[in-house]
């Protein structure tokens, strides 16, 4: 079997590079002295409420997806790179423009360093503009959290240790999308190109300077029944948590542009989960390890049809209630849930799983 | 064991049998369904239910990115088992596709002696080349799979095409499945397609949609809108379904929905029986532009495969509604046929074109009766010289000598005098055809108008002949335009010198009849010069060479009954023969289990010979089965004998 997996891969390979098409190529120029977004709001630090910053650094975008291998079947972040690399100052300056708007915020606070990308890859953030941006958050004795994304096979034992001891005592929390735990599930649904062993010895190299990690986990990558969909991902938060991460982000997929499910989701063979799913996600996987890490969900266009979605009118109620869990880790919150459409979204568990058919819901008769 | 038993009575690929999950005999066309609708057959998947219960199931083995093998234990003996694949991935490309059927074969390995692979389910995925998808099947059915289900998405479109272009590969005797979203319409087109099985998700889904399914439209119980008086079981106790609390609605909802695709399927088979499951499709079809053009394009590019299995006989009236029936697969048969395999007899110097009547066979109707009193007026015996040629929407052209064959003598079309640009082509190429068969020497008289004129007009380019008209726009049965016929055929008799011979009705109507059902040559083998004609053609006639009978026209079915006499006389032609694996016959009936070899001509309806393993005549009679069945399947009657060597 684990041949005919390998040939699947080849294949889901060059279609990731058709859907992405010419966008990689055609990104518009944007200015490289300003971040790609930034924002800040209210967060929980430690047991203070505090503000966190959030950053998004406009690099030339995900190693993965720029290259041969075409990146992630849902994913789109390159398109928010740039199509040049920017410079040593033009980075730093996109990171100064954002920490500005800390200015006149007090400690707590926390900072998150995204890139469409991984902070860690040298590619994208060559080594002296990411100590010099670690030195920056550094020298601010009112940060007291950072979280970094990046992908496992950057997270290196050398790479973990100048981070410590940039930051010194700070709390350090490393996002990685680990997507699924089921090798085949992440090569052949999401072609994501690395394997689980890859993402263990991420975590224990983050532990060893006491890391934590954040293991972002994917609902319903393509190819998957909603049953099955709904099955891996209470799976993969339950090995997650074995595996030690701090906490799990759960992310229903939703339809981003020039994607393979983008292009799978017009031909009506894909569509995204539904809001019970990701609500039976949630509620099945804290009863299993809530008690042991915080579960988060922030589902992106819930609600629309690019979106998780139920039936449009049950949606805005489960949406904030999986807000509501994320804060604070309640499942009480989705006991009062019921909706006609909950009897439709049981027969979609059922019959995908027997006919195979992507019950699509953009079309009927 | 899981056995698939094709039972007797086809309507093109369509046909019921016997499906035999160990102990249990479920007799096809059957639904499935989740085990609380009322289907006839269960469906659930390994793994994620509960464990089955009750009766043999349909068990689905979940996709193989788990470990596909474990789940395998929890199917009983006599459970069918669908094998293990993923949702979507064929649409990545034919070579996608092509992995699916490659990780089913070598699941099927894996579970080597832990299953009978006879109960294996094959899931046959979209996007494959045909060619490439029958050679892989051929490796299922070596390892003993029996059956293969495909995928529908709703109500049926040109987007089906390609899956029912896959469902012609299928080896004959597999048990064909249709999942996923089944409309109820659909059922009679996809068991016309010669799909077995039929989904039941789409009526539960509807239902839990607030959904209430008719034939022609889906209706949804909300609002505003008074829902429809339904008399079905679930229904006829509400008079608004609106005022039903929503645990009552969906069991009302689901009750209909299951109602509906009952009576669709059971109506399926009823016409199967009497012949008219085409009929039916037809009918059906009409209410969606999407099925319509699905329709025409499965007659265009399948036509083969609907043909095959197309009975050449059958004694019901053939409704010909629209322009479906323009090539469906008895029509252009017929017209194919009778381009390849008719010859007009020598002694035709005239070409006589009529118009057809709503009254078959047509000489028995007023208007030809009519023309035929008018034509023997004019010149009497020499009538024999004259080959009377009906026109007629959609067959295109028959001869005088074929007005009783079927499906000459049992269509009806809906008769306004208009003829669409479709018609008039067909008619017009068919006429162009038939007149290269007659000797540039021949008049042709056009006695019709109207639509039929037209045909003669648009054709009139492409005959070389020489052609006269005759109606001058009137009826051709209206008084003037019998008379101005009249006056013709009288000129004609001095121009063509056109002479009385001997009667020879009889004569051509059973050699043009022989050639038609056993191709060229048949004729004068049957029917040689110097046979003696007996009988009455809308009863019988008797052909007997030297005293020994050779065949016998049967009027109400307008074709040759062979004796063994005309059989043996049918050898050399190499035709319509069934090769018997034996010496010699036993009983009045030849199962398909005894036969390896029969000419893939023949179709179900078929007179046919059958030959021993010595080459010699061993019996006549009728074939039960196409050629290509006979061979394949196992079981069944495939000839009942009309005579046998004894
Ligand atoms: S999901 Fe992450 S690793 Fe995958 S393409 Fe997007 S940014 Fe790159
Ligand atoms: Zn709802
Ligand atoms: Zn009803």
């Amino acid at each position: 079997m684990s041949d005919i997996i390998e040939r699947l891969e080849h294949i889901l390979v060059d279609s990731t590079v058709k859907a992405r098409g010419t966008s990689v190529a055609k990104r518009r120029r944007r200015n490289p002295t300003k971040p790609s977004a930034k924002w800040i709001a209210p967060a929980r630090i430690g047991n203070e409420v505090g503000v966190a910053l959030a950053v998004v650094l406009g690099t030339v975008g995900c190693s993965h997806a720029r290259g041969d291998s075409g990146g992630c079947t849902m994913c789109s972040y390159l398109l928010d790179g740039d199509e040049r690399s920017p410079t040593t100052d033009e980075l730093l300056q996109q990171f100064d423009n954002a920490h500005s708007e800390l200015t006149d915020e007090t400690a707590p606070l926390s900072v998150k360093i995204y890139t469409s990308g991984s902070f860690f890859d040298t590619t994208e953030i060559p080594s002296d503009v990411r100590t010099k941006i670690l030195a920056r958050i550094a020298k601010d004795e009112r940060i007291q959290e950072v979280v970094i994304e990046s992908r496992p096979e950057y997270v290196t034992p050398d790479i973990m240790r100048e981070t410590r001891d940039i930051l010194g005592s700070r709390r350090i929390e490393l996002g990685i999308g680990l997507e699924s735990s089921n090798d085949a599930i992440r090569s052949i649904c999401i072609n994501k190109g690395f394997s689980l062993s890859t993402f263990k010895g991420a975590v224990a190299n983050a532990k060893e300077y006491d890391i934590g990690i954040r293991a972002y986990v994917l609902l319903k990558p393509p190819f998957l029944t909603e049953r099955d969909a709904l099955l891996d991902a209470v799976k993969t938060i339950e090995d997650a948590a074995k595996l030690g991460v701090s906490t799990v982000s759960m992310n229903p997929v939703n339809i981003q542009k020039y994607t393979l499910v983008e292009r799978l989701w017009r031909k009506e063979q894909y569509s995204p989960p539904w809001l019970w799913t990701v609500m039976s996600v949630l509620r099945d996987a804290w009863n299993k390890v809530g008690s042991s890490i915080n579960i988060l969900c922030d589902p992106v266009a819930a609600g629309k049809v690019r979106g998780a979605h139920n039936c449009g009118s049950c949606d805005e109620s489960i949406t904030s209630a999986i807000r509501e869990f994320s804060i604070h880790q309640d499942i009480s919150v989705f006991d009062s849930l019921d909706c006609d459409c909950m009897r439709q979204w049981h027969h979609v568990l059922n019959h995908e799983d027997i006919s195979l058919l992507i019950h699509s819901r953009s079309r009927r008769s | 064991m899981t056995e698939f038993l094709i039972g007797r009575g086809h309507d093109g690929p369509a046909r019921v049998g016997v499906y035999r999950m160990g102990s249990t005999k479920v007799q096809t066309p059957f639904l499935v369904g989740s085990p609380n609708t009322e289907s006839i057959i269960g469906y659930a998947t390994l793994g994620r239910n509960d464990s089955p219960s009750g009766g043999p199931m349909i068990l689905a083995v979940p996709s193989p990115i788990h470990d596909s093998k474990s789940f395998i234990s929890d199917a009983r003996e006599d459970d069918s088992i669908l094998l293990p694949s993923f949702p979507a991935v064929s649409f990545l490309g034919a070579e996608a596709a092509e992995l699916m059927l490659e990780s089913q074969l070598r699941f099927i390995n894996e579970i080597q002696g832990m299953v009978d692979p006879s109960r294996l389910i094959v899931r046959i995925p979209r996007q494959l080349a045909p060619e490439k998808l029958a050679s892989i099947l051929a490796e299922f059915s070596s390892l003993g799979v029996r059956a293969a289900s495909m995928l529908f998405d709703g109500w049926l479109g040109p987007q089906d095409y390609s899956v029912l272009s896959s469902r012609t590969m299928l080896p004959i005797d597999w048990l064909a499945i249709a999942l996923g979203r089944i409309s109820p319409s659909s059922i009679p087109f996809l068991f016309y397609l010669g799909f077995d099985v039929f989904d039941l998700g789409y009526a539960a889904e509807s239902a839990s949609r607030g959904v209430r399914l008719w034939n022609l439209s889906e209706e949804s119980i909300t609002g505003g809108i008074l829902p429809r008086n339904c008399s079905c079981t679930a229904c006829a106790d509400y008079s608004d379904l609106r005022e039903l609390d929503r645990e009552k609605l969906h069991a009302v909802l689901l009750g209909h929905n299951l109602n509906i695709y009952q009576s669709n399927l059971s109506e399926s088979v009823q016409s199967l029986r009497l012949g008219r499951l085409r009929w039916l499709v037809e009918s059906m079809v009409h209410s969606s532009t999407a099925a319509t053009s699905l329709l025409r394009k499965t007659n265009k590019s399948l036509f083969a495969f609907l043909e095959e299995f197309t009975p050449t006989s059958g004694q019901t009236n053939l409704s010909l509604i629209g322009p479906e029936s323009y090539n469906s697969p008895t029509v252009k048969r017929f017209r194919d046929c009778l381009s390849s395999r008719s010859t007009p007899p020598e002694h035709k110097t005239l070409v006589l074109l009529l118009p057809c009547s709503a009254r078959k066979p047509y000489s028995e109707s007023k208007s030809h009766q009519r023309f035929i009193k008018t034509i023997e007026r004019a010149i009497g015996a020499a009538r024999s010289s004259v080959a009377e040629t009906i026109l007629t929407s959609p067959l295109g052209v028959i001869p005088r000598e074929l007005e009783r064959l079927y499906p000459a003598a049992y269509y009806d079309i809906p008769v306004t005098g208009d003829w669409d640009i479709e018609e008039t082509e067909i008619a017009a190429d068919a006429l162009v055809t038939h007149l290269q068969k007659f000797a540039e020497s021949v008049v042709i008289v056009a006695h019709v108008s109207g639509g039929y004129l037209d045909v003669v007009k648009s054709a009139e380019d492409r005959v070389t002949q020489s052609i006269v008209y005759t109606t001058d726009q009137h009826s051709p049965s209206s008084f003037d335009s019998l008379q101005s016929l009249q006056n013709t055929l009288n000129d004609m008799r001095e121009v063509l010198s056109l002479k009385g011979g001997p009667p020879a009705l009889f004569k051509d109507t059973l050699r043009a009849t022989a050639d038609y059902q056993f191709g060229p040559g048949a004729g004068e083998a049957l029917v040689p010069d110097g046979a003696k004609l007996g009988g009455k053609l809308y009863r019988m006639v008797v052909c007997r060479v030297d005293k020994e009978q050779t065949c016998a026209f049967i009027g109400d079915r307008g074709s040759l009954s062979l004796t063994l006499e005309g059989g043996r006389r049918l050898i050399p032609l190499q035709r319509y023969w069934v090769r018997f694996e034996g010496r010699k016959l036993e009983g009045g009936s030849i199962f398909a289990v005894g036969i390896n070899e029969a000419d893939p001509r023949i179709r179900p309806g078929d007179e046919v010979i059958v030959l021993n393993n010595q080459d010699e005549l061993i019996a006549v009679g009728r074939s039960e089965m196409s050629g290509r069945e006979m061979c394949d399947f196992k079981k069944g009657q495939a000839v009942s004998v009309r005579h046998k060597v004894v």
